[in-house]
C-alpha cells in the first residue's frame, strides 16, 4: 500500500506557490507523473500533499518566438515537443534526446521540466538542455530568478531548488536555434531502457558543446570548444569533465570508454552536417 | 475525492482516495480487470490504457488526476460482442500465448495504428517498445499488426482489414 496522502490541483500559479510556501507540509509537486510515483510507490517519497501543476493554463504552453527560441512550460509533455514541426526544423537535438527518452506512452505523460527537475544523471534532456546553454525560470511566493541549466544540478538527483520554489519553464535561447545536434545513448536493448552512457554533441554559433549523461554525479557538458581543435584536443576535454563510477549497468572502465568512443562517432556525424 | 470518469462511453461517479492508481480502480473500484498490472514502474507496459485519447501507464496516473476525463481500456475494443479486426488478427497469428501482455499490447497497436495506419515493420517495434511480452517473441504480434494495416500479402486467408 502506497503511503497516503492528499492531492489539489490549483489552476493558478499564486495559488500554487502559496500552497508551496508552507514548508510544513511534505509537498511534491506531480505533472507527469512517471518518476514521482514510481518513488511514491517504492517508498522514496513520502509526501503528504501532492500538488498537481497541470491544470494551470500557462503551464502546458509551449512557446515558439520568430526568432525560433523555445519556452517550454513545466506541464509540456516529451511527446508535444517531438510531434511540433517547428521544434523538429529548429531544435534537432532537443528532439533525438526525447526520441531516447522512455517509451511512447511514458512520453504521452513525461515533461521536460520534470526530467531535469528529477536530475537523475542519466536524464536524455539534460544533454540536449546543456549544450544548448537553456535557462531555467524558477519561482516562490519570494520571486522569481533565472538560472543557467550548467549550474542548475548540484548532485546525483539533487538542484538548487529550495523547498517552496518549483521550475515554471525552460528557455532555449534564439543563439541555439538550428544549431546541428546529435545524440547517441547506449542501451543493453535497441528500445525502452535507461542509458549506460549518452552523448550529445552540438555545433552552436561555430562552437562545439559535448554533453553526457551517466558518467558524473549529474549531467555534464564541455565549455565551447573551438571547432579547429584536433579530435584527440576535444577527446581530452570530454575525458576532464566526466567522473565515471561502476555500478550494476557496467564497469568505470567501459563506461569512460565508451563515452569517448561515441564522442568520435559523434564528432564525425556533426561536422560532416 | 469524488471524481467523475468515462470508461469505454459509460460514466462512472465514485469516491477515491487520492493515493489510489488509475489503474486500481479500474481495476478493483469498476471490476476491470482486462487491464493488468505487471512492474508497477512503467518498464512493462501492461497496463497501458487511453487516458483523453492518449495511451498511458495507468499504474502511474492517479485516479484523481482522470477525473473528468474519458478512458478507453480492453473491454472497449470488442463491439456488440464481437472482436474488433486488431483482436481478430492478433488471434489469426497466435499473438496472444499466455495473454498477460494482450491488454496492454492491443492498446498501444490501437495507438500506433491511430498514428500510422501503415507502420513498417521497424515503425512497429518502435510504437510498441514500451510493451514487453515473454511468450511470442514478439513476431507473431508484429504479423498481426501488418496483416490488420493491409501490409500481408503472401497469407491471404488471414487478411482482417
Amino acid at each position: 500500500m502506497i503511503v497516503e496522502f492528499s492531492y489539489k490541483g490549483p489552476t493558478s500559479e499564486s495559488t500554487l506557490l502559496e500552497l508551496l510556501s508552507d514548508t510544513s507540509r511534505k509537498a511534491k509537486l506531480l505533472a507527469g507523473g512517471t518518476d514521482l510515483l514510481v518513488g511514491i510507490r517504492g517508498g522514496v517519497y513520502k509526501p503528504d500533499l501532492v500538488l498537481d501543476l497541470k491544470k494551470i493554463p500557462e503551464y502546458q504552453k509551449l512557446v515558439l518566438g520568430e526568432d525560433h527560441a523555445l519556452t517550454i512550460g513545466p506541464a509540456v509533455t516529451i511527446n508535444e515537443i517531438l510531434s511540433n514541426k517547428v521544434v523538429q526544423q529548429y531544435h534537432p537535438l532537443l528532439c533525438a534526446c526525447a526520441k531516447d527518452l522512455a517509451s511512447y506512452q511514458i512520453r504521452n505523460r513525461a515533461t521536460v521540466v520534470g526530467n531535469i527537475v528529477n536530475a537523475s544523471p542519466c536524464s536524455d534532456m539534460a544533454p540536449a538542455l546543456l549544450c544548448l546553454d537553456a535557462t531555467i525560470t524558477i519561482a516562490s511566493v519570494r520571486g522569481k530568478r533565472e538560472v543557467a541549466i550548467g549550474e542548475f544540478f548540484t548532485g546525483v538527483k539533487k538542484t538548487v531548488l529550495e523547498k517552496d520554489e518549483l521550475v515554471t519553464a525552460v528557455h532555449v535561447p534564439a543563439s541555439s536555434a538550428s544549431a546541428n545536434g546529435v545524440y547517441r545513448k547506449l542501451k543493453r536493448i535497441q528500445g525502452h531502457d535507461l542509458g549506460i552512457v549518452g552523448v550529445a554533441v552540438a555545433q552552436v554559433q561555430g562552437k562545439l558543446r559535448i554533453a553526457v549523461s551517466s558518467a558524473a554525479p549529474t549531467p555534464v557538458v564541455t565549455k565551447p570548444l573551438d571547432g579547429t581543435l584536433s579530435v584527440e584536443a576535444l577527446l581530452k576535454e570530454v575525458d576532464s569533465i566526466i567522473s565515471p563510477i561502476s555500478d550494476v549497468r557496467c564497469s568505470q572502465e567501459y563506461r569512460r570508454f565508451m563515452v569517448l568512443e561515441y564522442t568520435k562517432y559523434l564528432l564525425r556525424e556533426v561536422t560532416s552536417c | 475525492m469524488l471524481i467523475r470518469v468515462t470508461v469505454n462511453t459509460v460514466v462512472y461517479e465514485r469516491e477515491v482516495k487520492e493515493n489510489r492508481t488509475l489503474l486500481r480502480f479500474l481495476r478493483e473500484d469498476l471490476g476491470l480487470t482486462g487491464t493488468k498490472e505487471g512492474c508497477g514502474a512503467g518498464e512493462c507496459g501492461a497496463c497501458t490504457v487511453f487516458l483523453n485519447g492518449k495511451t498511458v501507464n495507468s499504474c502511474m496516473v492517479l485516479a484523481v488526476e482522470a477525473d473528468g476525463g474519458v478512458v478507453q481500456t480492453i473491454e472497449g475494443e470488442a463491439q456488440e460482442g464481437m472482436l474488433s479486426a486488431l483482436q481478430a488478427a492478433f488471434e489469426a497469428h497466435g499473438a496472444v500465448q499466455c495473454g498477460f501482455c494482450t491488454a496492454g499490447m492491443i492498446m498501444s497497436a490501437r495507438q500506433l495504428i491511430h498514428n500510422n495506419p501503415h507502420p513498417t515493420k521497424e515503425e512497429i517495434q518502435e510504437g510498441l517498445e514500451g510493451n514487453f511480452c515473454r511468450c511470442t517473441g514478439y513476431e507473431q504480434i508484429i504479423e498481426a499488426i501488418l496483416d490488420v494495416t493491409g501490409q500481408v500479402q503472401e497469407k491471404e486467408e488471414l487478411r482482417y482489414v
